[in-house]
Order: structure tokens, then sequence, then C-alpha cells
């Protein structure tokens, strides 16, 4: 019986082996090192107490340039948006309530997850979206104030030719703004609804619109990890959507991308990027998340596969057919980074970085050490990444990973081109602009 | 009562007699869910219909949970039954014991997401789980029997 008891065990935790001696780096790329899938008793879990910033404490930015607080007393921002007038949108949201306990596990991981937010002194989350006014440029708003309330846990916002669209997590709405207003209290009107409840498991719908104004394009991501809540649950998800602007009119531009977010064209041309969370639960080192461009009609693996036709072991029925068309995809940023904010560089305060982008990295729960949690930044050249990632906004998570200060999410510019980072967890947009730089001067591109 | 019918006296249990109710009828719950959670396995690993699966996990926790109490009962039991002759009972509490870790073991298998919360560990050790549970059960009545007599 001892000996049934100890092969059983065995065999069970025999696929439980870490890694220590993995290379991050070899997962930063085009074409990342993937290790064999694992499966676990206890899947790997890192996360680190939420504090929050005090005592003056900051982010840290490389030598040449500085990092400071825009806007405090934010209640959960996520996503960032500057009007053409300069004016900046901060989305805060609160997630929905109410998802079905369908499994043991989804108590647990909800405490346990949960938890990595709320800290005392903390705010509540509030879907609201907050105007922040800087118009000369100091980094001291003139005005931050709240433009719309009580929204159904927005993310995305888009402000296309006398409109304001914003992406709550059921739908696209269109609000009659002129920038400039500071006030809103025109009535919505409802654009096209999106895939939300009862189960709504990734529920940022993030939003950009066409550069010639005619479409927008919404994400709608997986409900599930690994279609654990059922087939029923996935439809029009894990995809990006297509939506005409005049009628509402709807399709799925393109899927299998399992949590894609914060579209960006790329500068100049129709090449729509996204950033993408991959799934979870099949080791620390899978399966890395990515940016990558999005096609027309294409299909980037998920469920079944990822990176092109690695067969993911957790989803039955297979689908031959489909995984034989998945297109993998362009640069990977590292496994459980969590990249949500997606900005391309078109400034000139860092003459450096222009053509390239910076991606804010949630950071990671699904490693047994804390990943991510930064703004990396990815060359460019022709178009196309290229080169390796490097960390730019570095210092949410503190050496030792026992504290978590901050962690961004969105990331935009603002016109004078300093980089704009929402921070979820320190409640705080954060500006960063090159060391001693004013508004006015000639910039003075810092040393890379 | 003029006519007592010879062999229906009522039984003086005692106190014990308590203890030995509760712990069947709480040993009563595992036996059920276990042996039910292996057929809702086989019906996942045959259709893939997640119903089934969630099914099995709820069963496994319900399991675990009425199996926990009805082992504390019979462990109870035993400590107060200690001196005279409950080694007669050894097998059963060895196999309850195992089939409970091993549950253990299966709920978190089973908090697996999709094929592989099932597929082939977690419907291995549903099986393993409901033949020790039925044999513990088997064991204990066939000893339960032999005592009355």
């Amino acid at each position: 019986m001892k000996r049934l008891l100890t092969a059983a065990a065995l065999v069970a935790l025999a696929a439980c082996s870490r890694e220590p001696n993995f290379d991050d780096r070899s997962q930063i790329g085009p074409d990342p090192v993937l290790p064999k899938p694992q499966q676990f008793l206890v899947p790997p879990i890192g996360v680190s107490k939420p504090q929050g910033w005090s005592g003056g404490r900051t982010p840290h930015v490389p030598a040449g340039y500085q990092i400071k607080a825009l806007a405090t007393g934010l209640a959960n921002p996520r996503f960032i948006y500057t009007l053409p007038n300069g004016d900046i949108l901060a989305v805060q949201a609160a997630p929905p309530s109410g998802e079905p306990v369908k499994r043991p596990k989804d108590i647990v991981f909800g405490m346990v997850l949960g938890s990595v937010h709320n800290y005392p002194g903390g705010r509540p989350p509030k879907s609201r979206i907050t105007l922040i006014r800087d118009a000369d440029g100091d980094g001291v708003p003139e005005i931050q104030q709240t433009l719309l309330d009580n929204l159904n846990s927005p993310f995305g916002v888009s402000w296309v030719d006398g409109m304001l669209y914003v992406a709550n997590t059921d739908g696209v709405v269109a609000y009659p703004f002129t920038p400039g207003q500071t006030t809103l209290t025109a009535q919505p009107r409802v654009l096209t609804p999106l895939p939300a409840g009862p189960i709504n498991h990734h529920w940022t719908k993030s939003l950009v619109a066409s550069p010639d104004g005619s479409k927008l394009y919404a994400t709608v991501g997986s409900n599930s990890n690994i279609v654990e809540n059922g087939w029923d649950a996935e439809r029009g998800r894990a995809s990006v959507w297509e939506i005409d602007r005049k009628t509402g009119l709807s399709r799925e531009f393109a899927t299998g991308l399992r949590n894609a977010n914060s579209p960006v064209f790329y500068p100049g041309t129709n090449d729509l990027y996204v950033v993408v969370n991959e799934r979870d639960e099949l080791g620390e080192h899978l399966v890395p998340d990515y940016m990558t461009s999005v096609r027309d009609g294409a299909f980037y693996g998920w469920p079944y596969s990822y990176y092109g036709q690695h067969l993911d072991p957790r989803v039955r029925p297979q689908n031959p057919a489909l995984v034989a068309k998945a297109i993998p995809p362009d640069y990977a940023l590292g496994s459980h980074v969590a990249p949500l904010g997606l900005a391309f560089y078109t400034g000139s305060l860092f003459p450096q970085f222009r053509g390239g982008a910076f991606v804010g990295e949630h950071g990671s729960w699904d490693r047994y050490s804390p990943y991510g949690y930064k703004v990396a930044f990815v060359p460019f050249s022709n178009g196309k990444p290229s080169g390796k990632a490097l960390d730019f906004v570095t210092g949410f998570i503190d050496p030792g990973k026992d504290t978590v200060f901050g962690r961004p999410v969105g990331v935009a510019l603002d016109r004078f081109g300093a980089l704009l980072i929402a921070d979820d967890v320190g409640n705080t947009v954060w500006r960063v602009t090159p060391a001693n730089w004013k508004p006015g001067a000639v910039a003075q591109p810092p040393k890379a | 009562m003029a006519d007592q019918i010879p062999g229906d006296e009522p039984v003086r249990t005692g106190r014990r007699g308590a203890l030995d109710a509760l712990h069947a009828v709480l040993g009563a719950f595992p036996v059920a869910y276990f042996t039910l959670a292996f057929i809702t396995d086989i019906a996942y690993s045959r259709s893939t219909n997640l119903q089934w699966q969630y099914f099995s996990i709820w069963l496994i926790v319900a399991g675990l949970v009425m199996g926990g109490f009805a082992i504390l009962f019979g462990g109870i039991e035993w400590l107060i039954r200690r001196p005279r002759a409950a080694h007669g009972y050894r097998w059963h509490a060895l196999l309850t014991i195992a089939a409970w870790l091993l549950a253990l073991l299966n709920a978190f298998v089973h908090s697996r997401d999709g094929w592989t919360a099932v597929v082939p560990q977690g419907l291995i050790l549903s099986g393993v789980v409901a033949l020790l549970m039925l044999l513990a059960a088997g064991m204990s009545a066939f000893r339960w029997g032999r005592d009355a007599r």
C-alpha cells in the first residue's frame, strides 16, 4: 500500500521540476526558446505584497532621464490617452464582479490573485475617466477632474472626428465630445456590443481607430486560461474585432490571440500591432507573452497551439486544420510578463527611441519569482521589431521581490513627447522626460 | 410488551454505538462520491464535455470533507476501543486513509485546466481511490458481520 502511494505521488510529482538556470533573455525576440510543457499539482505562483509608493519613492529610469508623478490619487488607472489638444485621459476600472464559481479552484485563485491589488491605504478601484490637463507641460496638472463616472469596467478610449469612443467591458459607446471640454454630460450611444458576462474572465477591451478614422479595432480577451470554462464561453473572444465607425457593424478581424491589448497602428502605416498575454500553468517559462502585428483573417494559435504549431496538451477536441494555419507572432517579450500597454515612440524628446515600442509589463504571477513589472523598450527598424528589448522604467518591485510599489499598465506619449505610464497599484500616472527638461526649451537628447 | 419476539430485543449499544453510527453514516459519503467521481471522469474522458469534469472535482472535494469527518470519528472510536479488539479493522483504516490521501492528490490534479485535469492521471487516481474505498467499505462490512455473530 505504501509503495503504491509513493509510486502515485512520484508519478504526479515527476512533472514538477524547476529550471533555475533557464535564460530568460532567450525568450525575448522573434524566435524564443520553448521548453517542454509541464503539468503541475500546484502551478508556479509568486506574488508579492502590494504597498504603493511612499516617502518620495519613484520608479527608476536610466541616467539622463527623470520620472515624476503627473497625477496621483487615482482609482486603478489602467490606460492613458492623449487627446489632440494635449489633454490626457486616465481610464480607471473596477473589474466586473460576480464571475460564477465553476470549480473550487476559482475560489482559491480568487483569494490568492485578488489580494495583489489591495493594501492598507490603497484606493478601491472605480470605473471612471479622469481628465488631466497640463497645458504648460511643467508636470503639474492645472486640472485633474472626473470626466465620466460609473462606467462599466472601461479600458480603451479613442477620439475621432467629434466623438469620444469608450470601450466598456460590454461594448463600445460613443459620446459627442470636443477636445478642450472638461466636463461631459451627453448621453452615450451604443456603437457595438462586445462579449461580456456572466463569465467575463479577460474583461479589458482596448480600442484604437484606423489611420483613416473609418474603422475601430477592439480587443476581446479569451474567457478562460485554456477553455476550462467551455467552448460556448469563447464565442467572439480571443480576437481583435473590427468595427465600422459609422454603422457599428463588426467582425472578427484576427483570432487566436488569447488576451490582446493596446492595439496601435505603427506610425505612418496600416500595420496594426497588439501585445498579447499568453496562456498560464504550462511552466514558468511557457508560454512567452508577445507583441505582434495582426493580419486580416489570420489565426494566432489560441487555444490549440502557441508560436505556430506547438500543441497545448490541455485542449480537446483538437483542431489540426486550424493549427496548420496558425501564425507565429512577431516578437516574444518573455514568459508571464503580462504586457498590457504599447506605444510607439513618435516624439522628439528621446530621439534614439524614435520608431521603437514602449511596452508596459504588468508583471507575472505564474512564476516562482516575479518577472516583468517594468516598461520595456523594443527597438524597431524598417517598421519591424529588431534587436533585444531593454528595460527602460524599472523599480516597480523591490530588488528582493517581496514588495510591489506599483504595476505599469498602459503607456502613452503626451503632446511634448514625454512617456506616460498608468500604474494601477500605485494609483499614479508617471511621466518620463529627459533629466532637467523644461517645456519650451530645446530638448537635449540624453546619452543612450 | 407481552409477546417479545426472540432475537428482537432492543440492543444496548451505549455511547460507542452513537460513534459507530456517525462513523458509518459519514463514511458512506466518500464511498459514494469517490465512486461517482470515477464514473464522471470516464464520462469526461469519452465526451470532453467539461460539465463532467466539474462534477468530478466537486465530488472529490465533497468526498474529502465528509471522508475527513468519517476518519476523525473513526479515529476517536479507535482511541476509545484500542484496548479491545479493534485491530480487526486495521485494513479498513489503512485503506481508507490511503484512499483519502490519494483523493487529496487527485483534487490537485483535477484543478488543472482542461483535458490533463482528468486524462490520464486524474482518471487513474479516481479509479484507484474508488477501488480502495469500496474495498475498505467491504472489509468493514464483512468484519462487522463477523463480530455480530
